[in-house]
């Protein structure tokens, strides 16, 4: 027997050696496989029959060969407009170019080479500007070598250029793959670092850069694959857009879903209930002009959902520069996937500025606003003053310019310091404790109008139904319902409050009424005090959860430990937090990610 | 270089240090930040960036980079070279602006001052949201000067002319001292209030003036040693700029977030409001002529560049309509 178990530990081992792997794509089962090639040409001809004037076209036209001569226009357009740069532009010139530069005549390759001469290239203030822009400038350096000073738009040479965009991208694959990215999981956002590091992947000469790519691409979709409901990004985001939050498959991720996953199923640009804005993300081009394939194991777990489970993360705040105790405090992410519907949550609190997404159900559904959540609209120029170097005073107002809802009561993203969250499983409790400097004295909570059924209960639960899908929704304080255009939204205007949430569905639950008639049983008590706002309840599992507002977490008499929470944590992902070494489990298949080895192991248990 | 060049240059050196004040042109240096005319992906969007003036604010040059990269100041060393403190880091022009080069790599971001050493203009110190950063050779390298501050974010870092290797340093928790260079800080004043700006006093070394975040105007004339609150008349507290008339002693102006320009004749013993024709009352930069006294330059968040001849008697509206100057410094 132990001999036995011996052999097959190192028979065990040698498949494990033998796979690992040196930038090699995974080997994928055929129809995963077909189904994407045939989703990827289909996109690339629908984006390549475009007319805007972006890199997105000019890629799919050049791919496909379809109206070159019109690419070409619009490229040469691109690259001589000196109105146009920074870093979207940086790594799109770039990948452009080194991906048609068998196609273009020599004088548009001198226009781009040129734009890199002269154009103002700024670096941003945010994660997502940074990997673009250093993307842009490796590959830029890497193509133009041994080019002095005077060449270069920030007249530094080519090997400081590059040596600066290696340093920094080396960092930033550090943080992410240890304590997580400071942008984490943004259905908005996704495109911004997935299509650099795909960009990347394609181009890199260092075999070592392109297999770090590689494994930052693989890194990216299985921490969305983890929360994935078809084509939905499930759970908190760091910063997401209203419209996205509102709408989830009208963010751009979604497409990426779409072409990878084969999630969902309808072809987004079609619905106009769901085209995401802009028309198209069609950033997703470079996913479907990309080498890079994804490896199945990640499709599995971005599509099997035929067992609930708990998904932990641990991410980090971005860089607080001012008015904190730590430059990059943890998020605490908890989210329950299920096959219909998907709950999740951050801790609350201030963990990112302007765009945050604490909590959500989020279900799967062929309607759009697909989504229930609430939030408490916070802004502050000191919490921006937080992540931004300008005056506190005049951060509010110029942030309102560009993401034009900062200050908006009505608004449907935002971090609070009021706000904090518990979740156990499909039970959540979501206490508000607003003091005298909450500028907006309310709460809102936004439930879509084409719910199957939304019914406030005499016990004082709100239920809804949508299809199969069970939601209900506990206000701690009676609040009033205001009718808008795709939502009712619920307002609660007492500054001490809160809402306790069970979801369920016909998978769990049989039927809506039992699952009213479960949950009505359990009555939140709550326990009001001078200081703070907070409760206990019991869910309707007979969970007890006792949670006071900047308090502990006691949950069947045991404080949650957020310390202890891994950097991933659930059936698919698995990963210490610091360790660098990433596990993707799929039934007895392995895929590790070890950013500290650079190397990509896969076997079977 | 023949004994005659060498005493031809001496002289031309001492006729230039001789140059009675009224005689020479002063160039004037704005940072516009950004505008409120700019629209996310817009083909019009204004230029931004650095502009010089050599006459005084009758025209204005611009110069480098003309898209945004958050050019918060600019100043010119001894030796001529223009330093900018910058989103992308710190920026050295060695030909009046002509030509431009990122000195500082990916750990040095959001520059919002530089200041060069007056008596050696190879060394350069930057006061960044990630804290003090020094070179000693013009840039080519940086290092980190962190050690001692309990919260390393600095807007502003002032190079004592009594005694280079004394430095100060406007943190967001009070007012930093450093007398080796930056090697080591420690806390000298105005503990757990944001200090916005510190400026040393044109005529007397000992003499330094400091803003703050909603506590107004200190002043030290001990050389930093301690600090008095003196907001007489100054009824916006917010001070993010101040400016000393050269030419009179205990003249000066304070820019104010929301309260627009506040004069002192007494060394900020006693604020006056100085409005009239100042449309925008968020002022974060000033600068007064030392060829012309009565000239003063005001630059405000969202509503351009302002100028007045009689020392902030009247204002008028000089240029860039709705750009957030940043930073003014004159030569």
């Amino acid at each position: 027997m132990k001999a036995m178990t011996t052999k097959k530990l190192a028979s065990a081992l040698l498949v494990m050696i033998a796979s690992v792997l040196q930038c090699t794509p995974a080997q994928e089962s055929a129809a995963p496989r077909d189904a994407f090639e045939t989703r990827r040409m289909r996109l690339i001809d629908v984006v390549s029959r475009e007319r805007d004037r972006s890199f997105n076209t000019v890629t799919a036209k050049l791919f496909s060969g379809n109206d070159k001569t019109y690419a070409l226009t619009v490229l040469d357009s691109l690259t001589t407009d000196e109105s146009i740069g920074g870093m979207f532009y940086a790594y799109s010139a770039i990948g452009t170019y080194l991906k048609f530069r068998d196609q273009l005549p020599d004088s548009m390759k001198r226009k781009i080479r040129q734009a890199f001469r002269a154009r103002t290239m700024y670096r941003g203030d945010t994660e997502n500007h940074w990997v673009m822009y250093y993307t842009g400038m490796y590959l830029a350096a890497q193509t133009w070598p041994h080019e002095g000073r005077s060449e270069w738009f920030n007249g530094k040479s080519s090997e400081e250029n590059f040596r600066e965009a290696e340093g920094w991208l080396n960092h930033w694959i550090n943080l992410s793959s240890t304590i997580g990215q400071g942008e984490f999981d943004s259905p908005t956002y996704f495109i911004t670092f997935i299509a650099p590091m795909l960009t990347m992947y394609d181009f890199a000469n260092d075999p070592l850069m392109k297999r770090k790519a590689q494994m930052m691409v693989d890194l990216l979709f299985v921490d969305y694959a983890a929360e994935h409901l078809a084509g939905n990004y499930c759970g908190g985001h760091s910063r997401d857009y209203p419209d996205d939050i509102a709408n989830p498959l009208a963010a751009p991720s979604a497409l990426w879903a779409w072409l990878y996953f084969g999630e969902p199923k309808m072809e987004l640009w079609q619905e106009n209930r769901y085209r995401p804005r802009n028309r198209g993300s069609w950033e997703t081009i470079f996913g479907a002009t990309s080498t890079y394939r994804l490896p199945e194991i990640i499709y599995r777990i971005a599509t099997d959902r035929s067992r609930p489970y708990v998904h932990t993360e641990s991410k980090r705040v971005r860089n607080v520069i001012r008015f904190g105790r730590e430059m990059n405090p943890p998020v605490y992410k908890y989210t329950y996937m299920t096959q219909l519907y998907a709950l999740g949550s951050l801790q609350g609190g201030i963990l990112q500025p302007i765009q945050q997404h604490t909590w959500d159900v989020t279900y799967a559904s062929d309607k759009p606003n697909n989504t229930v959540f609430t939030l408490h609209p916070f802004y502050s120029g000191k919490e921006l003053a937080m992540f931004f170097p300008e005056e506190q005073k005049f951060l509010s107002d110029e942030v309102n310019r560009y993401h034009f809802v900062y200050t908006n009561p009505n608004k449907w993203n935002s971090s609070s310091p009021f706000e904090q969250t518990f979740q156990h499983k499909n039970a959540l409790i979501v206490l508000y404790d607003l003091d005298e400097t909450a500028q907006q004295p309310h709460i809102d909570g936004f439930f879509p109008k084409n719910l199957d059924e939304r019914e406030p209960h005499n016990s004082g639960w709100v239920f809804c139904r949508a299809g199969s899908v069970f939601i209900a929704m506990y206000p701690l304080k009676r609040g009033e319902w205001i009718e808008e255009g795709p939502n009712w939204r619920w307002r609660g205007n007492e500054k001490q409050n809160g809402v306790v949430v069970e979801v369920g569905s016909t998978i769990e639950d049989g039927t809506f009424e039992a699952f009213k008639d479960l949950v009505v049983q359990g009555h939140p008590e709550m326990k009001h005090t001078r200081e703070s706002v907070g409760l206990d309840y019991t869910t309707r599992h007979g969970d007890r959860m006792s949670f006071m507002f900047g308090g502990e977490r006691i949950l069947n008499g045991k404080t949650i430990d957020f310390k202890s929470y891994k950097f991933f944590a659930g059936p698919f992902v698995l990963s210490e937090r610091g360790s660098g070494i990433v596990r993707m489990m799929y039934n007895n298949d392995v895929r590790e990610l070890d950013f500290k080895k650079a190397l990509v192991r896969e076997w079977r248990q | 270089m023949s004994r005659y060049s060498r005493t031809a240059a001496v002289l031309l050196l001492f006729v230039g240090l001789a140059e009675p004040a009224f005689a020479r042109q002063d160039t004037l240096y704005m940072s516009v930040l950004n505008s409120r005319k700019h629209r996310l992906g817009a083909l019009d969007n204004p230029t931004v960036g650095l502009f010089m003036s050599p006459d005084g604010g009758a025209t204005w040059q611009h110069k480098g980079w003309t898209g945004y990269i958050r050019t918060f100041y600019t100043e010119a060393g001894p030796d001529g070279v223009l330093w900018s403190a910058c989103g992308n880091g710190v920026l050295r022009s060695s030909d009046h602006g002509l030509t431009w080069r990122i000195t500082t790599g990916w750990e040095i971001t959001e520059a919002l001052k530089v200041k060069v050493d007056p008596k050696n203009p190879s060394i350069v110190y930057a006061a960044t949201a990630y804290g003090v950063f020094r070179s000693e050779n013009s840039g080519e390298t940086w290092t980190r000067r962190n050690h001692g501050f309990v919260k390393p974010f600095v807007s502003d870092i002032v190079v004592d002319r009594a005694n280079t290797h004394r430095l100060l340093a406007a943190s967001e928790d009070g007012l930093y001292e450093s007398t080796n260079s930056g090697r080591s800080w420690k806390k000298t004043g105005m503990n757990g209030r944001g200090i916005r700006t510190i400026v040393q006093d044109p005529g007397n070394v000992r003499l330094f003036y400091a803003g703050t975040e909603d506590d107004g105007f200190f002043a030290s004339s001990n050389a930093g040693k301690t600090w008095t609150a003196s907001n007489n008349g100054l009824t916006n507290p917010t001070v993010y700029a101040i400016a000393c008339d050269p030419s009179a002693a205990g003249t000066l102006y304070a820019g104010t977030h929301g309260g627009g320009v506040y004069r002192s004749l007494d060394g900020g013993k006693q604020w006056h409001p100085v409005n009239d024709g100042l449309t925008n009352l968020v002022v974060h930069a000033i600068v007064v002529l030392s060829s012309n006294p009565s000239m003063v330059l005001a630059g405000t968040l969202n509503g351009g560049l302002f100028k007045s001849t009689d020392r902030g008697g009247r204002w008028n509206f000089n240029s860039q309509e709705e750009a957030q100057v940043w930073g003014l410094w004159v030569r």
